[in-house]
């Protein structure tokens, strides 16, 4: 990797030659004379925050290593596409591209010059929080018509028949279930809801005309309706930290798989077509995206987007099917305040995500992009601008999935799904996400990261409506190897409620209460209206309190300050005159 | 000249009331100047500001007509909008803020005034001023973070035994008979909006009424005191009579300052776009809150959407702000102590 700082003196060079020619008459060689940025300036960006923690590492990271400053403002995919186009920003990052098809509001495409580059793969997962018996679910599988319909509000409590057919080892309560949705314009929703009218569009359909929606097209706002149980968050940091809240049992949501890492939350395995249950780790997102379309057309205006419809039924057993990828859009004019400057630092930060910071993404909870979309991605980085991107082509480029024979290598070495994975009465007891941490021997003492909690026999689960419920009743067991499993046997509780003799207990308080404020007041009022009643008798209250003041004193020895030789409490040290 | 008929003459000199010049000299005529155009400026912006959303939020309001303030859907780009949701949205977070700031503000500014201990006084003084300094994203995250977990049992016990008798605690979908019944539905709400809003606005509530009280004249305290009243006696005798305009002043700035609150709702806040008047049930919204939400993504009719919610609040708040103000102002003339 060259220095930049020789970088920058390469670009000085290069703009003394150019001086040079137009000073003197002698003729430099001809080149295809690009004019390249001279100084890094800062650049500013904004959008998407399901790529936002990859992102921000590598902005980190190359202020670290090479001091290029570069902002990035995580506020959703439709703000960052919004402001890019306002040329508000340098760059934008979002997971769908302008006018995209089947959308349900226009978002027309910018009046300026812009192209796409993928920046990181990565799986649309499901963060739930649920808990059985004061043990965290680690291993919850769902079909794909359970989370449309959970999402659309179908399913509301987390022992409908459809979720247990799927968790035959657990044994699920009547907890409600509460969908975190984002309340701003997201391009996580935009993936959702395109997959959601892709697979189970009678589903999303009905919901969305139930919502008051007149367009039901793929929405980057999540529409809810109003009294249901949802809840509405901007941001995927906040609905990710809206279920990994203690109170927020029941509450799933779905953000990049790196938000539920970072929170050290399980993810739901979603069940693709080959009939297995798959969580989204950077190599089955590798395997699902080698099945994504991916427009080839270098003169397309979405050139690098990709049509991920065939993902969703990619037979490929250990296919994650809400696997996608994000892009930066960057500008291809100096247009607005972008400078040649700017477009210096930016071709080398996409240079650089796009090589050295693919090695990062699945510690980040990302998927390295594949070679086809890296080699395209260095092409359109090119186009920037007053850019010098140091990776032109993919020999220089240090990425993981790159293999000697171009296939994707992560793709390649992709591990099959356990047999307990595939969709049957049996069912994996490892955790997943961000508490998928090792089965510990002989620790069974913390609920994150030692293997999965498993659920009672499957035929256990009884009937938890009216108004009981059901926890369950943990009791670890030790398995071979010392990884521990918690089974969960239903109990049933009474109800708690509204009981007459804590409604009893409830008035009394506050009758303490009361009376510890109001009491004091009216005794001692009572009491000096008695004093001063009692000598002469029976003359009404009011007469003898005629300024009504509470505070009107008992009548008592005037206290006289004599000096101390003449009280028996004098000191007895005390210097005296007559001693 | 012949004097005028109507006004006696008396050597030659009428008795009309003569015309009173002031010579303005140079330092007097700049320091008018100035003063004079600052203000002029203030209000010239303020003008223009109104100007400003009207203009930008004309299109938004001739598309929608009545139906602005009636509609409670938010959907510029189908032309479903209005801002009854919102709007009421806004008055439930101000009213749930105010009605926590009052006491909080009002017993700190007495304490302050009256009762702390003179060398403790400017550290307190100090201290509630700064608190006004926290910018609002600290008590926003504070709110989400911090507060929304920990409010959420007293909400579940409001909703439990007083929300059967008093409407605005009832919250649909919550069965205490339910073991098991999620939390949630008392999260993100506008209860927990407006207490995080009342500690932002409290500060400037109690130092308003603190200056006010602060003002209670000397003579009338002594006078009080020596007549025999106690200290609270006296407080309640003189300190609060005078100081009510202040009260009441402080409070509808409050209350104008929680209406344009917009971080720390927007943080917590689950968006609904319906009239919530259940403020312990998760949801509710705020104008400035939809702003902040929307702007950025908005399409241009949408903007002008944005805009006229924007007129509207900016209108509301002008004049409960003025109407402050002149509260503030007649009680500080005295006129109102009695």
């Amino acid at each position: 990797m060259t220095n930049p700082g020789m970088r920058g003196v390469r670009a000085a060079i290069a703009l003394a030659l150019v001086a040079s020619v137009g000073l003197g008459p002698a003729v430099a060689q001809a080149s295809p004379a690009r004019a390249v940025g001279i100084v890094y300036q800062p650049i500013e960006g904004a959008g998407s925050t399901w790529s936002a923690n990859a992102l921000q590492q590598w902005v980190r990271n190359v202020f670290d290593n090479y001091r290029w400053k570069i902002s990035y403002n995580d506020q959703g995919s439709s703000a960052g596409r919004q402001l890019f186009a306002q040329g508000t920003t340098d760059f934008g990052v979002s997971e769908i591209p302008y006018a995209l098809a089947n959308s349900d509001s226009p978002d027309p495409r910018p009046a300026r010059q812009f192209a796409y580059i993928p920046i990181v793969a990565g799986g649309t997962a499901f963060m739930y929080n649920l808990v059985i018996g004061g043990q965290r679910v680690t291993n919850l599988r769902l079909s794909g018509e359970t989370v449309a319909k959970i999402f659309t509000g179908v399913i509301t409590k987390w022992n409908d028949p459809a979720i247990a057919a799927d968790n035959p080892k657990l044994a699920l309560p009547a907890t409600t279930i509460v969908p975190v949705v984002r309340s701003d314009g997201s391009g996580t929703t935009a993936q959702l809801t395109a997959w959601m009218r892709a697979q189970h569009p009678a589903i999303w359909n009905a919901y969305c005309a139930k919502a008051g929606r007149s367009n039901c097209g793929i929405t980057s706002n999540y529409p809810v309706i109003p009294g249901s149980a949802f809840l509405a968050q901007q941001g995927s940091n906040q609905v990710a930290s809206t279920v990994a809240k203690n109170s927020s049992v029941g509450a799933i949501t779905y953000v990049e798989a790196s938000y539920a890492i970072n929170a050290r939350f399980p993810v739901a395995k979603l069940l693709n077509a080959a009939g297995f249950y798959t969580e989204p780790t950077a190599s089955n997102v590798a395997v699902s995206l080698l099945s994504a379309v991916i427009n080839n057309d270098p003169n397309s205006q979405e050139y690098l987007t990709a049509n991920l419809s065939p993902v969703y039924n990619s037979k490929d057993p250990r296919v994650y099917p809400l696997s996608s990828y994000s892009y930066i859009i960057v500008p291809t004019a100096i247009e607005g305040n972008f400078t040649l400057d700017k477009g210096l630092t930016l071709a080398d930060f996409v240079s650089y995500f796009l090589c050295e910071g693919q090695q990062q993404a699945e510690v980040l909870g990302y998927s390295p992009l594949p070679i086809n979309l890296v080699q395209g991605g260095l092409e359109q980085a090119q186009l920037i601008p007053g850019g010098d991107p140091q990776n032109k082509n993919v020999s220089t480029c240090n990425n993981p999935t790159f293999s000697p024979d171009g296939t994707n290598k992560l793709a390649n070495e992709a591990p099959q799904p356990q047999a307990c994975d595939k969709k049957g009465p049996d069912q994996c007891l490892t955790g997943t996400g961000g508490a998928s941490g090792t089965p510990t021997v002989g620790s069974g003492t913390t609920n994150l990261g030692t293997g999965g909690t498993g659920g009672g026999e499957s035929g256990e689960d009884g009937d938890n409506s009216d108004g009981l419920g059901s926890v369950g009743d943990g009791e670890t067991v030790g398995l071979g190897g010392g990884s521990k499993i918690v089974t969960g046997t239903p109990l049933t509780l009474d109800s708690r409620g509204i009981e007459p003799h804590v409604l009893v207990l409830m008035i009394l308080a506050t009758l303490v209460a009361l009376s510890a404020v109001l009491l004091p007041p009216i005794i001692a009022r009572r009491r000096a209206a008695l004093a001063l009643a009692a000598p002469v008798g029976s003359i009404p209250r009011a007469a003898t309190q005629p300024r009504g003041s509470p505070y009107t004193r008992r009548p008592s020895m005037p206290k006289i300050h004599l000096p101390a030789r003449f009280t028996k409490f004098g000191r007895a040290t005390a210097p005296g005159e007559d001693s | 000249m012949e004097p005028r008929t109507d006004r006696i003459v008396i050597d030659g000199v009428s008795d009309g009331p003569r015309t009173l010049s002031s010579v303005v000299d140079r330092p007097d005529a700049v320091f008018r100047w100035i003063a004079r155009s600052g203000g002029t400026i203030v209000v010239t912006v303020m003008t223009l500001v109104g100007l400003f959303l009207l203009i930008r939020g004309f299109e938004a309001i001739q598309f929608a007509g009545p139906a602005f303030v009636i509609e409670q859907a938010w959907d510029p780009n189908s032309g479903k909008f209005g801002i009854a949701a919102v709007f009421l949205g806004t008055v439930f977070i101000a009213l749930t803020a105010i009605f926590f700031a009052l006491p909080l503000s009002f017993g700190t500014a007495l304490y302050i005034s009256e009762y702390a201990p003179q060398r403790l006084k400017p550290f307190l003084i100090t201290t509630v001023d700064l608190m006004a300094a926290i910018p609002s994203i600290v008590y926003g995250l504070w709110g989400f973070f911090f507060l929304s977990p920990l409010i959420l049992p007293l909400s579940q016990w409001l909703a439990t035994y007083i929300g059967p008798w008093f409407p605005p605690f009832a919250v649909a979908g919550f069965d205490p008979n339910d073991p098991l019944a999620t939390p949630t539905i008392f999260s993100a709400s506008t209860f927990i909006a407006g207490i995080v809003v009342a500690l932002m606005v409290a500060p400037i509530t109690s130092s308003i009424m603190r200056e006010v009280f602060q003002q209670a004249p000397l003579g009338e305290r002594e006078g009080a005191l020596a007549l025999g009243a106690t200290k609270w006696g006296m407080i309640t005798s003189v300190v609060i009579p005078y100081g009510r305009g202040g009260i009441i002043g402080g409070t509808m700035l409050g209350l104008g300052r929680s209406l344009g609150e917009t971080i720390a709702v927007f943080l917590i806040i689950s968006p609904v776009f319906v009239i919530q008047p259940q403020i312990l049930e998760k949801g509710g919204n705020s104008i400035s809150a939809l702003i902040a939400l929307r702007y950025n993504e908005a399409s241009a009719f949408e903007i002008s959407a944005l805009m006229a919610a924007g007129l509207a609040l900016f209108i509301v708040t002008l004049i409960i702000n003025f109407g402050a103000s002149t509260i503030v102002a007649r009680s500080r003339s005295g006129s109102v102590g009695d």
